[in-house]
Order: C-alpha cells, then sequence, then structure tokens
C-alpha cells in the first residue's frame, strides 16, 4: 500500500497548524510557565535530616525513667516526679475534657458532646474513641478525670513512633503482643514502655498527626487537609512544612501555652487584622491564623491582592485544593446501607477503584476523592452546631452551620470540605440518634447489625429513650481548611474564580468582575464603542475626501 | 473577476483561520465523566480487557501529574491508560510507508480532573486522522475508533473495578513483558 502523497501533505500542514497554535498558546503561557519553573529549585536543595532534637535534656540518663514500666499511668507518675505541674496544665486543656463552651452561642461542644456524621458520637462507645484521648482508661463515665495518673504524656511527646493506642484499650497502648487489626494476621509486639519514656521530646508533625490525620477512622478520612503525607511533605503539597525548606512542625503554628494548644475548629479565627504578632507578646490572640506571621499585607508587590483580605480568606487562594498528597479522603458516608451480610451471614468489605473500601457491612457506603475542589462560604469565625437532643427537620440536617454573610465586616469567604452523609434518626424524638457501634457486647452494631439494639444503648448513654422508630436522614458536616498550603506560585489565578461557573460561583451575594455583568452597563459600553468606531470612520473618511480636493 | 479572485482569497484565508483554531477538537475529543479519576481509569481498563477478541490489552498506566509534583508543582490528577491491539498494529508496522504511524502506539486514552471538580476522558479521534493516511490506514484507524466508543461506556450497575496498575511497557498484547504494542 501506498500513501498518496498530498494526503502525507495535508497531514504535515495539519501537524504545523497543531504546532503553531500550540506554540502560540504556549507563549501566552509563559509568564506562568516560568513562574512554575522557578518554583521548583526543590531537587537542587541539599537534603536536610529530619528535625534534630536540642533538648538540654537527654532523658535517657534519668533514673526515673531507667525502670520496666508495666503500664502507661507508670510513666506518668515517673514523668511528674520532674514536670511537677504537667499534668495540672493538661487537665484544663480541650485534649483532656473533650468539652469546651463556646462563649458566643453558649453551646457545649467538645467530642465528648458534638454528634458527626463519620461514626457519629463518643458516647456509649468510649472504649474505642479514648485511643485518642490524652489519657489512660475512659471507657465509660466513671472515668477519673482528677486523677494525674491517667494523664497520657507519651502520645503527644513519643519521638520513636513505636507508640500507638489501640482502639478498643480505652486509651492504653498494648502491654501485650496483639493482633492488629483483628484477624489480620499481623502481630504488634507489646509497647516498649520504658524505652519509649526515655526517647521523649518535642511534638512533631507524626506525634500530632498520630491521631489528628487518622480521624474519622482512617488515614486522610476526615479532613481533607490533614494525613500522613504531611509527615515528610514535598515541595508542593506544603510550603510550611516541606520537610527540604521551612520544616515547621505543628507546633510551630499551634503555638502552645502551659499545654493548652491554640487553634481550634469549634471556634475558628476567620479574621485577624491585628498583623504580625510579636514575640512574647500576649494578647491573648489566636497566634495560629496566617497573619500573625505574615502581617496585614502580606504581597509586597501586588496591591490589588492585598485589596482582596478584606473579603478573602488567606486560605482560599493559597490552598487550590485539599488531599493533595495522593491519599483520598472520604467525601460521603451512607449508614443505611450498612448491615448487609454474605450468603454465609459474615461481614461484606468492597474496595472501589482507589484501593480504599467503599463498602464495608459495618459501616454502610463511601466515597473517596483527592485533590478536591474545596466548597465555599462566607464565614465569620462563629459556627453553630446541631446537639443531640434539638429536634431537627428531617430534609438536608446541617450538623454545623458556618456562619457569616457578604455584608457582616467580619466575615471572609473560606474554602471548606463539606461531607455529607445519611445517618439514623429517631423519629420519636425528633432528633439524630446515637448509637452504640463498638464493643464486645451485644447491643454494639459492630457486632450484631441490630439498629434497634444499637439505638437503644446509644440513646440511653446520652439520657434519652429511643421512640423505637427511626428513619436515615440526609446530613451535611463542614471542615474548615487550612492545612496543605501550596507554594505561592500555585495559589489560585484570577481567572479561576473571575469567570461565569468559576471557583467562587456558590458566592451569589457579591459582583465579581468577570462573572457579574450588569446589562445596562454592558449595552451604554458597547453604545459608546460602537460610536466611537463611527466617529473614527467619520473622521477618516473626512481626511481622505479632505486630502483629495487638496 | 478580481471580485470573484478576492472572495476566493478571502475565504481561503478564513478557512486557514477556522483550521488553526479548530485544529486541536477535530483532532482530539474530550468528553465528561460521571466518575472519579480513578474509577474512570478502572472502568476504561476493564473495557479495554473486555475487547481481547479485538486484540486488545492494557500495556501500561501512566501517572504524569506526579513526574510534575516531584519538581514542586502542584497539578490536578491526570492517569493516562495505555492498552494496543496487534490486530490493528500489525498491518501499520509491517510496510514501511506506514511504520512511522507507530508513533501513535500504544494508543493512550487520559483522565483527569478540572477545576471544576469533575472528571473528563480525552480520546484520539481516530477515525478522522486514519482517513488522513489513505484507504487502509483509514479502514484500520476506523475500526479502532468503534473500539474507543467502546472503552468509554459505562455501565453504572456495575460495581467499581479496581485500577490496574500496570508498569508502562510491561504487559500488552503478545504477551508478557513484550511491552505493549
Amino acid at each position: 500500500m501506498s500513501i498518496p502523497r498530498f494526503k502525507f501533505f495535508f497531514a504535515g500542514a495539519m501537524t504545523a497548524l497543531l504546532m503553531i497554535s500550540g506554540a502560540a498558546y504556549a507563549k501566552a503561557d509563559e509568564p506562568q510557565a516560568a513562574a512554575k519553573t522557578a518554583a521548583a529549585p526543590a531537587a537542587e536543595t541539599v537534603k536536610k535530616p529530619v528535625k534534630e532534637s536540642t533538648s538540654t535534656a537527654d532523658h535517657t540518663k534519668f533514673k526515673e525513667l531507667d525502670k520496666n514500666f508495666k503500664t502507661g499511668p507508670e510513666v506518668t507518675k515517673a514523668c511528674l516526679e520532674c514536670h511537677t505541674e504537667a499534668a495540672k496544665q493538661v487537665m484544663h486543656t480541650k485534649h483532656w475534657t473533650w468539652e469546651w463552651i463556646n462563649p458566643q452561642t453558649k453551646q457545649k461542644l467538645g467530642k465528648k458532646n458534638v454528634i458527626n456524621n463519620f461514626c457519629t458520637s463518643v458516647q456509649s462507645n468510649q472504649t474505642f474513641c479514648t485511643a485518642c484521648h490524652v489519657g489512660f482508661g475512659w471507657s465509660d463515665d466513671s472515668f477519673d478525670f482528677t486523677n494525674q495518673d491517667n494523664v497520657d504524656c507519651l502520645v503527644c511527646h513519643d519521638t520513636t513512633g513505636k507508640y500507638k493506642k489501640i482502639p478498643g484499650l480505652s486509651g492504653h497502648p498494648n502491654y501485650k503482643a496483639m493482633e492488629w487489626p483483628p484477624h489480620s494476621g499481623n502481630f504488634r509486639p507489646a509497647t516498649d514502655l520504658k524505652k519509649i519514656a526515655q526517647n521523649v521530646g518535642k511534638t512533631s508533625r507524626q506525634s500530632c498527626g498520630a491521631c489528628h490525620f487518622f480521624g474519622g477512622g482512617g488515614n486522610a478520612v476526615k479532613h481533607g487537609d490533614l494525613d500522613t503525607s504531611l509527615i515528610n511533605p514535598p515541595h508542593y503539597l506544603d510550603i510550611h512544612m516541606e520537610t527540604d525548606g521551612l520544616n515547621m512542625t505543628c507546633g510551630d503554628c499551634h503555638l502552645s501555652d502551659s499545654h493548652e494548644v491554640s487553634g481550634s475548629r469549634y471556634a475558628p479565627t476567620a479574621v485577624d487584622n491585628k498583623g504580625a504578632l510579636i514575640r512574647g507578646k500576649r494578647d491573648g490572640r489566636n497566634p495560629t491564623t496566617c497573619v500573625a506571621c505574615h502581617g496585614n499585607t502580606p504581597h509586597p508587590k501586588n496591591a490589588k491582592l492585598n485589596n482582596h483580605t478584606d473579603k478573602i480568606a488567606c486560605q482560599t487562594c493559597h490552598i487550590p485544593e485539599f488531599a493533595r498528597g495522593n491519599l483520598h479522603t472520604k467525601m460521603t458516608w451512607d449508614w443505611s446501607t450498612a448491615g448487609k451480610l454474605d450468603e454465609h451471614g459474615h461481614r461484606i468489605q468492597i474496595k472501589g477503584s482507589e484501593g480504599r473500601a467503599i463498602y464495608d457491612s459495618k459501616k454502610g457506603n463511601f466515597t473517596y476523592e483527592r485533590y478536591v475542589i474545596p466548597e465555599y462560604t462566607w464565614f465569620n469565625g462563629n459556627v453553630r452546631y446541631t446537639l443531640f437532643g434539638e429536634k431537627v427537620a428531617t430534609d438536608k440536617v446541617k450538623i454545623n452551620d458556618f456562619l457569616g454573610s457578604a455584608d457582616d465586616p467580619n466575615s471572609r469567604i473560606w474554602p471548606v470540605k463539606v461531607f455529607r452523609g445519611k445517618q439514623p434518626y429517631d423519629i420519636g424524638n425528633e432528633t439524630l440518634a446515637v448509637f452504640h457501634t463498638a464493643g464486645k457486647d451485644d447491643a454494639a452494631f459492630w457486632g450484631n447489625y441490630d439498629w434497634d439494639k444499637a439505638l437503644t444503648a446509644g440513646m440511653a448513654a446520652m439520657g434519652l429513650k429511643y421512640s423505637g422508630q427511626m428513619k436515615f436522614v440526609e446530613t451535611e458536616m463542614s471542615w474548615p481548611i487550612t492545612h496543605m498550603v501550596a507554594p505561592k506560585e500555585d495559589a489560585l489565578e484570577c481567572a479561576q474564580c473571575h469567570k461565569e461557573g468559576g471557583r467562587l460561583q456558590a458566592i451569589q451575594d457579591i459582583y465579581m468582575p468577570g462573572r457579574n455583568n450588569t446589562p445596562i452597563i454592558d449595552k451604554i459600553g458597547w453604545t459608546l464603542a460602537l460610536l466611537a468606531l463611527i466617529g473614527v470612520l467619520i473622521h477618516g473618511a473626512i481626511r481622505i475626501f479632505a486630502s483629495k480636493r487638496g | 473577476m478580481l471580485k470573484f479572485i478576492a472572495g476566493f482569497l478571502i475565504g481561503v484565508v478564513l478557512l486557514g483561520v477556522v483550521a488553526f483554531f479548530k485544529a486541536g477538537s477535530f483532532m482530539f475529543r474530550e468528553v465528561e465523566s460521571p466518575y472519579g479519576v480513578e474509577e474512570t481509569a478502572a472502568r476504561i481498563q476493564q473495557n479495554i480487557q473486555r475487547l481481547e477478541s479485538h486484540g486488545w490489552k492494557l500495556s501500561g498506566l501512566r501517572d504524569p501529574s506526579k513526574a510534575v509534583a516531584a519538581t514542586g508543582t502542584n497539578v490536578l490528577p491526570v492517569l493516562l491508560v495505555e492498552a494496543c491491539s496487534t490486530k490493528y498494529s500489525g498491518p501499520l508496522l509491517k510496510e514501511d510507508e506506514t511504520r512511522l504511524l507507530s508513533i501513535l502506539m500504544p494508543c493512550t486514552i487520559t483522565v483527569y480532573k478540572k477545576d471544576n471538580g469533575k472528571t473528563y476522558i480525552g480520546l484520539m479521534n481516530a477515525g478522522l486522522m486514519g482517513k488522513m493516511f489513505g484507504e487502509k490506514v483509514g479502514a484500520i484507524m476506523g475500526e479502532v475508533a468503534k473500539d474507543q466508543a467502546e472503552f468509554t461506556k459505562f455501565n453504572p450497575d456495575e460495581p467499581a473495578p479496581q485500577l490496574i496498575k500496570i508498569r508502562p511497557g510491561g504487559g500488552g498484547a503478545g504477551g508478557k513483558d513484550v511491552g505493549g504494542c
């Protein structure tokens, strides 16, 4: 077979056209491309070691720690021999009480009190949930919150990465070798408490992440902007924590004072216009904000961008997507499908294309996503929660509501992860229902798949009688996006918002150039342009006519 | 006569302008997917495997966004599903005149996310491209185009398949590690 030459010629011409148009497009993108290239020196930077300890104390030399500890509380007792006030300080924090009263709304919040649309509630499930409590032994309401030995120092100060609190042990690590996860065939050796106690140090991304990266029951599940990719993040993922760059830890922003860690999702600081924070200055402000370091005018070469800060939170532009660490975050959870078993009565687990479970008999259906484009909302720092016992409508319950509006000077447009679910609702009580999920007793849903038993036990733990009638309702819960800050070259560009169908399409109560138009102004503009063109033509014609007449 | 020539020339110029700006959309097609990036790619892989009778084999899965991320820059996810069929590649590779078309092998289907959060599938317009290279190539590429259309037909009642992370150049038509085509 031979191919006609003219067809090769035509194909060649088309290829040339493609190349020319490609070149044209490439030229249009040059400044951006140059900027992106400028953002890529990571490979040239010298590999720095992971942060080394600069502590003045070598804990391996302390005789108090040279013991074969049998339990966590024994370690705490040894810590308190030197750090005499530490436990008392911890006991005043949310990390210990799991309770916080919002001074503005007067709502009693904290993990102990709120409902969410993941595993829904701590109540009746403490044995499992308290794997992330800074204490030992909280399995029910009898837990002694005043006993200093119950404070767990190691969970935050471990530097070995070997300290793990296993769900189901009421906040204790495993003191004996045990199979984990159950039926996996993987055995965790007994926790070497002496070694861990002798290697304590400052908190790190790894120690904070041991709980905060695993919220919702797994890596990357809950927040979307917090997962294990932040333990050693590359340049593109987080400009602050990049291991080869600034290498900042959580504590560098979330400054703590007497063990009280700053920054909270219950009352985030939506607006900070107090400028950069002077070291040592204590004025009660939240030191965790962007402004606390970057000041009120963070764009020295672009005043236009600074002008945006009266409406836009820094995070909106500088966190273009979340779950960027190639770990999928959970986006939906449908409890209504939980409880299906195979023909042998065994639990079913189905994995999705991305390798994460999309169905589990214990939990129902899930969906996951990575590189999630956030949703955007006005936010003034006040969050109203739908709490247990509150009567709610059954269509799309907002578990929390970020308050704010365009005409509120304390509001900014914030990026959020909106987590959507279907969860049990008590028809008789007209409230979101709490159910008993985990445990070895007969009422735990993960053991018996019986909603009535699980709801009866869960509601009783909240002090309410289950009505006996339930259904599943759709719920939404928003999570502020504040981590995974991209390099400045990867911040949102103007056209990503200033266009129809752009990022801020849902924010309709403001005028945005490029997105909104006013027909009358458009008509006036086009009329003026047309008149100008006619004027030019008339003027040109007169000039030609006049020149011909000499 | 002058008016006729001027009109003809203007027509040629206009045609050139249209071709210049629209050539890309003639050569490539973009369709929206109802699924996420991974699930779309996995469903395409599953459809490719179902057309084994046409000689199709998966020959690779690439993630070019990872390479960009390694240079420090953030980009939205992209997955390249690579497949090849010796039934179609064989006749093209056999002849000197068409061996140049090996540049189009393996057949690549791209799956990517855009700024609106939606997933899209990008395909080469094999049918149109083939027509430019004569009757034989046109006929072969026409068959490829028909199969491509099958690759992107999804049945929502079917469960999501696992993504097959096949090493580019590994596997493929012709047996293990032959490397695709």
